[in-house]
Order: C-alpha cells, then structure tokens, then sequence
C-alpha cells in the first residue's frame, strides 16, 4: 500500500524540519523517498505531522502491573468501554488492561513505548503480555540494579565477566538494555533495610550503589548496546535527595562511550529516569523544597546525561515500582493498601494506590518540580516526557502536561487562583520560570529525543526508510496561539487526526479504525558466546540450588515473542 | 406523582440489569418509550416489555415524584435502583446483587430477601430490606477502601458476611443476626446490630462505632476492653442498657469502639477463653 500526506506541516526534529510544509511518502510499513502514481493521497494540509511518540519510559507490561490489576479492582472499574467490531472492551485508568493500553497510546498518536522493568525471572510473563497489547511496539527494559550475580561481579571488579552476564541476560529474557532501580536498595529490602545514598552498602554483598551503577555502565559500553544504562536511582521522593543523583550521574562522567555502530545514534552514556522524584532539597517533608535548579544545572552541563521527567498529574494513580523500600515507606505516609511482590536473586517491587492532589502541599510540590525541570534542562534532546506511568500519572495525561509546558499564563492561572497549592511557588521557582516549549520541542521530547536515547535506528523520525509510524494533529500552528487555549492543545494531542503504525492506518480522527499485533524489540549482542557460556557455567550450580525455575523454564524462547524485531550488535 | 408498576410476566436465568431503570432517568417516560426500551441482559439487550407488563399512572416534574412498584420475583434482577438520588422503588419480592448501590437519595424497599453487595457505597438516601441480606450490605466496590459515606441501611432479618465493610459513614441497622466480620476496615459510622455475631465485629476497624445487642462468638485480639457503659450516646443517639465497651482494632491503631451487651455477654469480662469453644478445642487437643 501507498500513500501520500499531502501538504502536512511537518515537525521532524531528527532531521531539523521545524514546520515546513511538506509531503512524506509511504511504501508498505516504511517512509519512501517517492511513490508511484497508484499511492493513496491523504489530504492533511493545514495539520501537523510528526514522527509516531516513543515513550522514553512506561510500566505497562509484566507482573507488576497484573499485580496491580489484582490489587486494585476499583481501578479497572474506571474507563470502561463496551467492545465494538473493532476494539476488545476498554477497562481501567492508571493500570489499564492490555489491549486498552494499546489503544490508548494509539489514539494520541504514539507508536513505541519503552516497557521499562522487566526482571528476568518474570520475563517469560511480561512478553506475554506485550503479545496482547495491539498497536505500539514495545522494548523492555532488563532489571540488573538488585541482581545478585551483578552484584558479586562488581565487587569483585569483573566487568567483563559482568558485560558477558548481561550479554547472556538480555538473550534469556529477550531485553533490550540494562535498567537499573534504587542499585543495591531493593536487596537490601530482603533484609528489611534500604541503602541511603550512593556509598550505601547492601548488606551480605558488600558492595555499594556506586561501584555497581559504574560496573553496570562500563558493562552497557564495553558491549555497546543501543541503549545506556537506564537509572532510576536511591532515595526515590525523599526530601534531599538531589545530591544523590547528583553524584550517580557524576561517576559516569568518566566512561567513554562505546564507539561501536549500535550505541552511535545515542549520545548519552546514562538515563536517570522519573528525575522529578530525585529532585528534592530540604531534609524532611516539613522544609522541603525544590532541586530541580541543581539537577537541571547539573544536565545542562554535562551531555553525557539525559532523562525524563516523572511529571505529577493529579490524578488518583498507583505507584508501582521495583524499588520496595520505597514503596513501604509511602504505605507508612498514606496508610493505604500496600503490596510487596519479591523477586528471589534480583529484585522486588511494591504496588500502593496513590492520590496526587493540587491541595496537598507535597503533591503540588512534586507537580511543580516536574515542570521545572522541563523548564529548565535547555536542551529538549536532554529531557524527556514522561509520567513514570502509572507512578506519578497515567500515559493519558501525556497531552495535558504538553499544554502546561507551552502555556506559560496556564502554569500562572493554576499558581495564582489557588488551584494548586501555595507550594508551587513559595517552595519551588515555578512562578519565575516563562519559557514556553513550540511544537518543535514538543515533537523533541516526545519523539525524536526518547528514539534516540534508546538507540533506534529505524523510527522517530520521517526519514526515508524509517517505519511509517506517524501522528497527524488537527491544528494549524501557524494560525493557532498553543499559549492562550491550553484545552485545545490537550484536545489535540489527546485524539490524533491519524495514527500511522508501520503504514497502516490505526486512528483516524481520534477514533480507532485498525488495531495491529505489536512487535517486542529486543538487543542480540554477538560475539560474546564463549565469555557468555563461561559465566553461565560458573552461576549455573548456584542457579539450580537456588532458584524457584528450572534453567529450561527461565529463559524466554523465540516462539514466546510476539513479532521479534532483534537488534543485533555486533562482536566487539 | 407518578407510580410506574412492573407486573412481571417472565423471569430470566441469566439476571437483567435495572441501573438505567431509576426514577432520574424514568420520570418522563410514557408507554411508548418503555416500549423502545431494551434492559441489559448478560451481555446482550431484550425489550423490557418482553418481561413486564408496565403500567404508568400519573405525571412527575423531578424523579422525586416517581414511584416504582416491582411485582413479582426480582431474584434474577441486579442493581434496583442503583445510583438513584430520589424518588421511590418497592420491591414485592426478592431481589438480585447490587440493590442500593451508590444510590445517593430516595428510598428503596424490598419486602423479600436480598443477594449480596445491598446499599454498595451509598451515599444517602433509605435502603430497607424486610427479609435477609447476604454479604458485603452497605460495603465498598471490591478493593475499593471508601466505602458507604451516606445514608441509612435497615435490614430486619440477617445480615451475611462482612457487612458494612470499609464504612466511611451512613448507618446500618441490622435487626437479625450478623455473620463474621461486620464493620471490617471501617473509618467512620454506625453499624447496630440487635440479633447474635458469630465472631469478629469490627475486624482492622480504624473509627466508627459497632453496637451488638447479642451475643458475640469471637472477637478478635485487637479489642480492648474498657469497661462497662451504661445508655452510652454514640453520634447523637442513646443506646439504652447496659454494654462492654472495646476500643480498637489496636492492630491498626484502630480508635473504633465497640459496644456489646454486658448481660448477654457478661462470660466474657473476666474468664472469655474458658468459654470460647474453638480455643478449648485447641488446648484439648495439644494437651493430648
Ligand atoms: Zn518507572
């Protein structure tokens, strides 16, 4: 099939098209250079046309969330929809099930999510999932931050023994990077205790967050993975907790990045994810205030560094994360139901309900924080959206946040008429803060940049050759003022004018007209076999003792993927 | 006022669903629109007339000038009455789950029995059920911890298990006797109950007042005794006699209170475990 966008007004920032407008052409699944006489032509003069949205960072596979959807019934009460000749019924609002996700990314005109926490030893259920999610194409994201070979590799100072493990790790569980959440913290859960700070040590390993982050990250290069290592660090949402991430990014300044051909498109060497819940200054709830200036400062001088932004919604959510410690202690602040799931000899993770509300100062102050560091980190390329979904809000608010950020009399009605809580700006520099993003910058945040910090060669952006994943809007910017009608800008984002998933069109007008299987993408690193079956061999007594699975039933074989595309990276 | 009678004329294995046959969506309705209607049905629609013969007398402004009046055997029809905020709905009969639910006004009275989850969070307005009820009366949706905040639940013969589950407010008013568990997790209201409970009132309660005029099986550990009240006043009304008063669930630094009848709970003040049949069971048995 082919067709022609005719006359769209194109925001490509990968190849640096800032609103001219243009036509792109699609053969089958990809962007052509040209098309024959028979294309299709698809009138969209006066809309904008992007690249499909990558989601930098998103929990919607794995046992977490089918935890979650036990745990919180009341959730997929929410958003339900009756099924119709082409969509399964919809349930839920911040765990949605399966397939409602995917149609729920689709219509605001996304085309690939990152799934960003998938433990080994549940790798086989989290691809099953992905299998019954239609529309967008996922990459998980391997939990090696708590894993006990880790671990023991890095205290021992064998990188390569360790780049061999998550060589090996990344083909059992069909990953695609290394992702690593509260480093040596979530182990330390078993006995009870969490680590503070990055010098912490856990308990039995000895061996601290720092030198495990840094043999992580010297591992990710050594193998030369599309994606960096993907952080999430310690003291998640405690108050002072900035020079914590501070400091984490900081020890990565000294690893050079791979030269080898998959980790060229990134520039980044680490991606400290959900940064909005590692930008706190004050030592406790009651003077707390913000940090986001130092973290931002921080990023805006040094280019090996990006990340996302966790940005609060205000949304009654749930919070679900590998890092348990955390989660109890917030059980112990809201006193709602709470749910620990431990995940043997490499993570665990907790589920607790949560309610971020505009009259609470900490909510608010999260809230601010968030967009503060969108306002601040100069470089949209550094920056990425995100909400953590579902932790700090659902993957739906995604269009909203985009009208706060290029609504500056927006941000100020909320702060002025008390909509939100004085904190917004008596604790945080909100109030100062009048940089508006364009649409340039918002097709940055929300595509070009989360593609090219996860490394992929073939999409987030209209590039000839690239996958004809695209996302029409119904706006015409040149005549259309995104400061002064906020709502219509969430309006906008929130139903796409068309979706275009590898050719085929999905949405048309905000409406689902097509759903398709979605396809996982995982990283094949080559070259490694001998070291892979050398490390293999040493833990495999240690695994039968231990483990709860069968060597056989632990790894992910191909016939459990749904759709595989495989990034191969090639011997050193 | 309007009185809309249902005579039924068939009943159904697979239940119908009446939440979108309330009073604020109905008081307009003539014949012919019931005549369009068709009622939820598994998952499909029936027209409501194949089921009833429905006679519409009067005229009504506002669903509070509406009377419903349901003939027959309603055991297989689920969510009477469910979110209305006013007007009136009598049931001659039993009725199926979800009686009451999230009703916020009006009234609603069941001269039979009632399945499970009768007055789910409501938040005002009468749910009166002549006959039993089974579990989760005036409880939370399933995982749901805000439960009934509103209202008034009077069921005059037993009530099934964890009743008033998660109340946040309102009252239940049990005349019968009460299965285990009646008030678990509540944080507010009033649970009275003037027949027997079997075991654990009050289970993980954090407020909120339970008062039993029975005897009690169990209670559970997390409730302290306080002494002995007499005509105790609890939210503006007196509750005559003579009564033990707990205070927990402690396990959760529970501050609910927990009021029993000192006559027909009087083995209990000093020498309970003697009396307690499940826990003598044990010792015999690990004397053995
Ligand atoms: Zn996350």
């Amino acid at each position: 099939m082919e067709y022609i966008l005719k006359n769209g007004i194109v925001y490509d920032p990968q190849n640096e098209i800032n609103g001219e407008t243009m036509d792109i052409f699609i053969k089958d699944d990809q962007i052509a250079e040209s098309v024959s006489d028979d294309a299709k032509v698809i009138d969209v003069s006066n809309k904008i046309v992007m690249p499909a949205g990558v989601d930098v960072h998103a929990h919607v596979a794995g046992p977490k969330l089918v935890l979650g959807r036990l745990y919180r019934p009341e959730d997929s009460r929410m958003g339900v929809s009756q099924k119709t000749k082409i969509e399964r019924a919809e349930a839920g609002f911040s765990i949605p099930c399966c397939p409602t996700t995917g149609y729920r990314y689709s219509r605001m005109g996304y085309g690939t999510v990152c799934e960003a926490a998938m433990p080994p030893l549940e790798a086989k259920h989290t691809h099953e999932e992905i299998a019954t999610i239609p529309n967008i194409d996922i990459n998980p994201v391997t939990l090696f931050g708590n894993n006990w070979f880790c671990m023991e590799y890095a205290r021992e100072g064998r990188i390569e023994e360790m780049a061999a493990y998550i060589a090996a790790m990344l083909r059992v569980s069909k990953g695609y990077g290394v992702k690593i959440v509260n480093p040596c913290g979530s182990e330390a859960w078993g006995w009870g205790q969490n680590v503070h700070g990055y010098d912490d040590k856990a308990p039995y390993f000895d061996v601290t967050s720092r030198q495990l982050v840094v043999a992580l990250a010297k591992a990710n290069e050594m193998l030369g993975l599309p994606h960096s290592i993907h952080i999430h660090p310690n003291d998640l949402g405690h108050p002072g907790n900035y020079p914590t991430t501070v400091e984490t990014l900081k020890s990565i300044k000294e690893i050079k990045k791979s030269t080898k051909k998959a980790a060229k498109i990134r520039d980044q060497t680490v991606h400290n994810t959900h940064l909005q819940f590692h930008a706190y200054d004050g030592t406790s709830w009651k003077d707390a205030s913000s940090g986001a200036d130092k973290v931002a400062d921080f990023i805006n001088h040094n280019d090996y560094v990006t990340g996302d932004v966790g940005q609060v919604t205000f949304d009654e959510t749930t919070t679900m994360t590998a890092d348990a410690p955390m989660e109890y202690d917030l059980f112990q602040i809201s006193g709602l139901k709470w749910a620990n799931k431990d995940i043997e000899c490499e993570t665990a993770a907790g589920i607790i309900p949560c309610i971020y509300s505009p009259k609470t100062p900490v909510g608010t102050l999260q809230w601010a924080i968030g967009l503060e560091l969108f306002l601040l980190v100069d470089n949209p390329w550094q920056i990425c959206m995100s909400t953590d979904h579902p932790n700090a809000g659902p993957f739906i608010r995604y269009p909203r946040i985009i009208s706060w950020l290029m609504s500056a009399p927006r941000r100020m009605e909320m702060i002025e008429n008390g909509e939100v809580h004085k904190w917004s700006h008596k604790r945080t520099g909100l109030a100062g803060l009048d940089r508006e993003y364009d649409f340039y910058e918002i097709a940055t945040i929300t595509r070009a940049a989360p593609a090219k910090i996860h490394g992929f060669p073939d999409r987030g952006a209209l590039t000839p050759g690239y996958k004809a994943d695209i996302a029409v809007y119904d706006v015409n910017p040149n005549d259309f003022d995104p400061s002064r009608n906020p709502e219509m800008v969430e309006r906008i984002f929130t139903s796409a004018a068309y979706t275009i998933k590898d050719g085929q069109i999905l949405v048309k007008d905000g409406d689902l007209v097509a759903t398709k299987p979605s396809h996982v993408i995982w990283t094949d690193v080559k070259g490694w076999e001998r070291e892979e079956a050398q490390v293999l061999n040493e833990m495999m007594p240690f695994f039968t003792q231990y483990y709860s699975v069968k060597w056989e039933n632990y790894q992910v074989h191909d016939h459990f993927l749904s759709n595989p595309i495989k990034v191969e990276v090639p011997a050193k | 006022m309007k009185t809309i009678t249902f005579n039924q004329i068939k009943t159904s294995s697979i239940a119908l669903e009446f939440d979108e046959v309330i009073p604020d969506n109905i008081y307009t309705w003539d014949n012919s629109d019931f005549d369009a209607y068709q009622v939820p049905i598994g998952n499909s629609r029936f027209p409501i007339t194949d089921f009833f013969d429905i006679v519409i007398e009067g005229e009504a402004e506002s669903p509070a000038e509406v009377k419903m009046v349901l003939n027959g055997d309603y055991g297989r029809v689920k969510y009477i009455g469910c979110k209305m905020s006013a007007g009136e709905i009598i049931v001659n009969g039993n009725a199926d789950l979800h009686a009451g639910a999230e009703m916020s006004g009006g009234k609603v009275t069941v001269h039979g029995n009632v399945e499970a989850h009768a007055g789910r969070e409501m938040s005002g307005g009468k749910l009166e059920i002549m006959g039993n009820t089974k579990e989760f009366c005036g409880a939370s949706y399933i995982g749901e911890w805000r439960g009934m905040t509103g209202g008034e639940i009077i069921v005059h013969g037993n009530a099934g298990k964890q009743c008033g589950e998660c109340l946040t407010g309102g009252s239940i008013h049990v005349l019968g006797d009460c299965d285990i568990l009646a008030g678990i997790h509540m944080t507010k209201g009033v649970i009275e109950i003037d027949g027997n409970v079997n075991r654990w009132p009050g289970g993980q309660m954090k407020n909120g007042n339970i008062i039993i005029h029975g005897k009690v099986g169990r209670l559970l550990e997390g409730f302290v005794e306080q002494g002995i009240v007499t005509d105790p006043e609890v939210q503006g009304k007196v509750y005559p006699g003579k009564y033990i008063e707990y205070k927990g669930d402690i396990a959760l630094n529970g501050k609910g209170a927990l009021y029993i009848d000192a006559e027909k709970n009087r083995d209990r003040l000093s020498t309970w475990i003697e009396e307690d049949d499940e826990y003598n069971a044990i010792r015999v048995y690990r004397e053995q």
